[in-house]
């Protein structure tokens, strides 16, 4: 069969690849099969994964480690369905990210055919835009804007949805522009003078503020202008969990992360301070507790590039509406006349609040998940990009990391979506073919995307995998445990697989760990091998993650062990 | 609240209704007209006012995602 007439499929590749990007992830089907049969021939790399959910997640890590929008594909119906989960993942988390579903012909369109699915009122609540294309004529502009929709000001996710027909239909060649995969788009959106003025007065009156970043930082590269503010206001600061790694490394007014599992002294600085400086953050419920006692005896300065985020949860005195590159910048100018204030006493104060998250003792000899990760990220580079999966692993790794910068700990927060580590370490692995990427894993999470393991030996990509098994549901477990009377119901998963035989029946390096074994050098084998490889650490069931603020408990209510 | 919005893509009808929904709002009138490429809709909202004011913002983000992809 001879290569088709320019069409609308050839036209989609060109238009992704001349706006710079450079892989998708993806699996095919009958709807998008004009589309993977351009690909044939096509330059633009594609990562096939085992699962649409896959494709979605990888492309989630790719953007969120590389800050390049990550784009995903799958045919109609199912295909497109199954990548709903990581289509919203993106969109909680701010994270730029392109869906491509295909689409039954116009002609079927409404008549229940098969593989039909109604995608786009499927992903209208889960996107910025869900749109399906209806002519050749309008694909360009379409896919031009949803690139750029995805990207900003605020990052989340877009779905294109592309008929058969229109995949099929003649059209002219793409005239390229020759664009440089843009992660950010011009800084439309400043704060205004009045507003910054205000800000700077509050800081310079204050006696205790502390500075809370999250992902917004991340978003808008402004990771090194808020350490900066930070070190000029020798300012107590914490972080969200979306913001890991923005603070400084050993910046010793880092107060850890806040909220639900957050380290005791960030949350009750939160709780005793009288001014928080919130930073591309969204005051999410896990990270307020009980909002009505958040912060009581504080004012309140919010920056945020969305406007809807301001004073959504907690009002704001002041709102910084704007870029967090252009606000950190003008409030910093604005505070480093002199004198500046400083606040290093009260950051003294902050951080004796509390020393590191409680732990439980662990009977008998089984290996303690905590200790694992302990042990773990002393012998972990800050340069290596880890991704978690969702669970009590994915707090204590939050806990416990210490990301030379926020793209280095991509991790599922605003949704916690388990089975997302795995597909996410291999999209950040794409991403940085030279960098190490573990992807840290639960029993639970580990065996929703385990397919994935095919994907990574097919691209050998040099993923490490840290499985902590402890043979349950344990988050859910831990629940159970404190607040439905230990009434553990179908949380057990005793009867897991042989996770080594499984990673080596997929080709993959794997070792087994339990007690008595020596971590140190188990950890030293898998960071140091030059291919995938899995390390099973069978860990003790009952673990609890501490400390933890119960539901409709306030931040400064936090939970900890009886035995500490 | 009373409120007009003009849209390029009149399925955003769908999704303010499910938002309006979502905030434990609900709407009086909703009137909408087409007049060209664009779509007016005048909708009244009833509500808890702290409910109102997170759909006020959110909508607007909506309507501004609207304009910036148009098909």
């Amino acid at each position: 069969m001879s290569e088709p007439a320019y069409n609308g499929s050839q036209l989609v590749l060109d238009v992704l690849a001349d706006e710079g990007v450079e892989v998708v992830f993806g699996y095919p089907g009958g709807a998008i099969m004009p589309l993977y049969d351009a690909m044939y021939n096509h330059p633009l790399r594609h990562i096939l994964t085992r699962h649409e959910a896959g494709a979605a997640f990888a492309a989630g890590g790719y953007a969120r480690s590389t800050g390049k929008v990550g784009v995903c594909m799958a045919t109609s119906g199912p295909g497109a369905t199954n990548l709903i989960t990581g289509i919203v993942d993106a969109q909680m988390d701010s994270v730029p990210l392109l869906a491509i579903t295909g689409q039954v012909p116009t002609h079927l369109m409404g008549t229940d055919g098969f593989q039909e699915a109604d995608v786009t009122s499927i992903a209208q609540g889960a996107t910025k835009r869900a749109v399906c294309v209806r002519s050749v004529g309008q694909l360009e502009r379409t896919l031009r804007a949803a690139l750029r929709l995805a990207r900003g000001p605020r990052p989340g996710a877009v779905l294109v949805d592309i008929p058969k027909d229109i995949l099929t239909a003649r059209c002219e060649p793409l005239r390229p522009r020759m664009l440089n995969a843009p992660t950010l788009r011009v800084i439309e959106q400043r704060a205004d003078d009045a507003a910054l003025d205000e800000a700077a007065a509050l800081i310079r009156q204050a006696q205790r503020p502390v500075a809370i970043v999250g992902g917004g930082a991340r978003s808008a590269n402004a990771t090194h202008l808020y350490r900066a503010f930070c070190a000029l206001l020798k300012l107590p600061h914490t972080s969200t969990i979306n913001a890991l790694g923005t603070a400084q490394p050993g910046d010793q007014r880092y107060l850890g992360m806040c909220g639900m599992h957050g380290w005791k002294a960030a949350n009750l600085a939160i709780t005793k301070a009288d001014l928080i400086i919130a930073l591309g953050m969204r005051f999410d419920d896990r990270v307020t507790g009980r909002p009505d006692k958040f912060a009581p005896d504080a004012t309140i300065i919010h920056a945020d590039i969305d406007p809807s985020e301001l004073s959504k949860i907690i009002p704001a005195a002041v709102a910084l509406r704007g870029d967090l590159r252009d606000t950190l910048t003008r409030l910093t100018e604005r505070l480093s006349s002199s004198p500046s204030p400083t606040f290093e006493a009260w950051a003294q104060e902050a951080q004796a609040l509390g020393g590191p998250p409680p732990r439980d003792r662990t009977p008998g000899a089984e290996l303690s998940a905590t200790d694992v990760l302990d042990a773990f990220f002393a012998q972990l580079s800050p340069d290596a990009i880890v991704a978690t999966d969702v669970g009590q692993h994915q707090m204590w790794a939050a806990q416990r990391q210490h990301a030379a910068h926020p793209r280095n700990f991509v991790t599922s927060a605003g949704l916690g979506s388990m089975g997302f580590g795995l597909p996410a370490a291999l999209g950040a692995q794409i991403g940085h073919p030279e960098r190490t990427v573990v992807a840290i894993c639960g029993d639970g999470g580990f065996q929703m995307t385990m397919a994935e393991l095919a994907t990574i030996r097919r691209y050998d990509l040099p993923v490490k995998i840290l499985l902590i098994d402890n043979q349950r549901l344990g988050m859910v477990r831990q629940w159970q445990e404190l607040f439905y009377d230990r009434r553990y119901a179908h949380t057990d998963l005793s009867d897991n697989p042989d996770f080594v035989a499984i990673a080596q029946a997929y080709g993959i390096r794997a070792e087994f760990v339990g007690p008595g074994d020596d971590l140190e050098a188990a950890f030293e084998r898998l960071l140091q091998a030059n291919e995938a490889t899995l390390l099973h650490c069978a860990c003790y069931p009952a673990e609890n993650v501490w400390p933890l603020i119960p539901p409709g408990g306030a931040i400064s209510e936090g939970m900890e062990p009886v035995t500490a | 609240m009373s409120s007009t919005f003009i849209m390029h893509d009149w399925r955003l009808l769908e999704r303010i209704v499910g938002l309006t929904n979502r905030l434990g709002c609900a709407y009086t009138r909703v009137d909408v007209k087409a007049s060209g490429e664009h779509y007016t809709a005048n909708i009244d909202f009833t509500g808890p006012p702290d409910a109102l004011r997170r759909l006020s913002t959110q909508l607007n983000r909506l309507l501004n995602d609207d304009k910036e992809l148009t098909l």
